[in-house]
């Protein structure tokens, strides 16, 4: 099966093709590095350096200094963001693999004809962007939405309940937007299983409880950790999903940033806050990628 | 023993789990379909009436315009990122090289990096430069293909990679000159991969937000950023006709090319992140 290892393996297809010297390549590849290294890494090297320099009254200087930092991690209100970054991403990690899971054993396993279209519609979701998706939930747990309708009518409560703004509403927004990651990372562990090793289990004499327990979910467990540690590194970078379900009392780092480049002007502060982010999403995706996290090409 | 699996009850069990996991998945998309047909202006449970009401006003320039500007953007984010993706593709899986794993770096770099980060990026380096009166379809477009091009490169490689590589041998010692290899031997065979590519960078370019957040300007606002400001005035059911639409249209792209090349062996083919 061909996996992006096209890209990433240490050696490339061999080819009968004559060795040709580094720079015929860096010709072919010139055009597109100098675009990505004028628009991705030069914008990035930027920020990183703006995220030392000294700011004042909305204007940067020359000093070099790691006051931004310092500032970050002495004010609670940011240290909050942080936190609340932090946990909303290991909930929607967790809430992730546990409905992924499910779904990816059922689709690894099934030997329905209807199989492929199921696999499209569990990715399906990924089409839409991530504002919409959340507008469901907005729809659904705002205040006068269908949720606080239907418990009504249905006599269940007497007075409508504020769903949102909060960190669960956010929670459930963004499990609900990255979901198709984890199904397909899940089902990427599921399917590297040799199935003789679960017919061996079973002709051995388990039952199939004890071949799912004591074989299956073992196995598989790489996958379900590189599924949640690839959410978690998504959902925290996420904007529209806090900025739609949340609201001032339940800042993330990704509203926090928006908030010191559009609103507070800060620069400097904007930008450690954003070199936070990446160093945090960085070691996540390492780690995911260790276990074999699949993001798909949407 | 497999066979025995899919009649026990744990089987049928997994079935309504996997049907829940399924509403939870579409429930509100459903929902959001509903309320843009709903004659109230807000409660839809119980349903009160059948209205198209908000799908006109979806259908009024305030909304076509930024949706049109949408389709520009992400075309010709699609169009620029496939170009640059075929040669970088090229020089990255058919042979070695000094500075190979730094041009690789360079092109998943996008992917790794959260594109809100990208996008605070690129708004201060036009600022900081005197671009400022490039923020806007031109900040956008450039950020675009930045986002978009990891995914082209990756499906045009992958076509790449199941290529057999003694064909370009076989061609020219038949007596083709490198261009028409290229050309006529080359190209139609990784065709797959470079469309694939353009479908995912186009849909990319469509519903992203995080990046394009920081880029945008009064006349110049993709629709998804224009829902999102929206949203801060509360809710309107002429919104959820719009997000049906912009459901619609990659919808359609999808549905159209699958039907001309397999879009689905990029899909369960890739590996991220590796």
């Amino acid at each position: 099966m061909p996996t992006s290892a096209a890209i990433t393996s240490d050696a490339p297809r061999r080819t009968l093709d004559p060795p040709r010297p580094a720079t015929f390549h860096w010709l072919l590849a010139a055009v597109p590095a100098l675009f990505l290294v004028l628009f991705f890494a030069l914008p990035n090297a930027l920020l990183l350096t703006v995220s030392f320099l000294k700011s004042e009254s909305q204007y940067l200087t020359d000093e070099l200094t790691l006051e931004n930092y310092h500032f970050i991690f002495s004010r609670p209100l940011y240290l909050g963001a942080i936190a609340r970054t932090f946990a909303i991403g290991i909930a929607v990690g967790v809430l992730d693999v546990l409905l992924a899971y499910p779904l990816a054993y059922f689709l690894v396993r099934s030997t329905s004809r209807w199989k492929g279209l199921l696999i499209a519609l569990s990715l399906a979701p990924l089409i839409a962007s991530v504002v919409v998706r959340t507008y469901g939930w907005y729809v659904i747990l705002n205040r006068f939405g269908v949720a606080n309708d239907l418990l009504l009518w249905l006599g269940l409560i007497e007075n409508r309940i504020a769903f949102m703004p909060s960190s669960g509403a956010i929670t459930i927004g963004l499990a609900h937007a990255l979901l198709p990651y984890a199904v397909l990372t899940v089902m990427g562990g599921l399917d590297a299983i040799h199935p003789n090793l679960e017919r061996a289990a079973m002709s051995l004499g388990a039952s199939r409880a004890r071949t799912f327990f004591a074989v299956t979910l073992p196995l598989s467990l790489p996958g379900v950790i590189g599924g949640f540690l690839l959410c978690f590194s998504i959902a925290i970078s996420a904007y529209a999903t806090p900025a739609i379900l949340g609201g001032p009392a339940t800042q993330v780092l990704a509203t926090a940033i928006y908030g010191f480049m559009t609103q507070l002007l800060d620069w400097s502060i904007g930008a450690a806050l954003a070199v936070v982010l990446v160093v945090s999403s960085l070691a996540l995706l390492y780690l995911a990628a260790r276990f074999g996290a699949r993001q798909v090409s949407l | 023993m497999r066979q025995d699996e899919r009649v026990s009850g744990a089987w049928i069990a997994l079935r309504i789990v996997v049907a829940v996991v399924y509403l939870f998945m579409f429930g509100p998309i459903l929902i959001t379909a509903a309320v843009s047909f709903n004659a109230s202006n807000r409660s839809l449970f119980p349903p009160q009436g059948f209205s198209l009401r908000w799908w006109g006003r979806a259908l009024s320039p305030d909304w076509l315009d930024p949706l049109l500007f949408s389709l520009e953007l992400g075309a010709a984010a699609s169009v620029l990122a496939t170009l640059l993706a075929l040669p970088l593709a090229f020089a990255l899986v058919r042979h070695e090289f000094r500075g190979r794993n730094a041009l690789i770096a360079l092109t998943l770099g996008p992917l790794l990096l959260p594109a809100l980060v990208t996008g605070v990026g690129i708004l201060q380096l036009f600022q900081y430069v005197g671009l400022r009166d490039y923020i806007g379809l031109p900040a956008l477009v450039a950020g675009h293909v930045v986002i978009c091009l990891p995914f082209a490169v990756r499906t045009t490689a992958i076509s790449l990679q199941g290529m057999p590589p003694n064909l370009e041998n076989a061609a020219a010692s038949l007596g083709a000159p490198p261009w028409r290899t290229q050309l006529h031997v080359i190209l139609p065979l990784v065709k797959n991969g470079i469309v694939a590519g353009a479908v995912f960078a186009f849909i990319h370019s469509f519903t992203d937000v995080n990046l394009s957040l920081f880029l945008v300007r009064p006349g110049e606002i993709p629709i998804n950023v224009k829902i999102l400001g929206f949203l801060e005035f509360g809710f309107a059911p002429t919104l959820a006709a719009v997000s049906v639409i912009t459901i619609l249209i990659p919808l359609l792209v999808v549905v159209a090319v699958q039907r001309m090349t397999g879009l689905g062996d990029f899909l369960y083919a890739e590996r991220g992140h590796g």
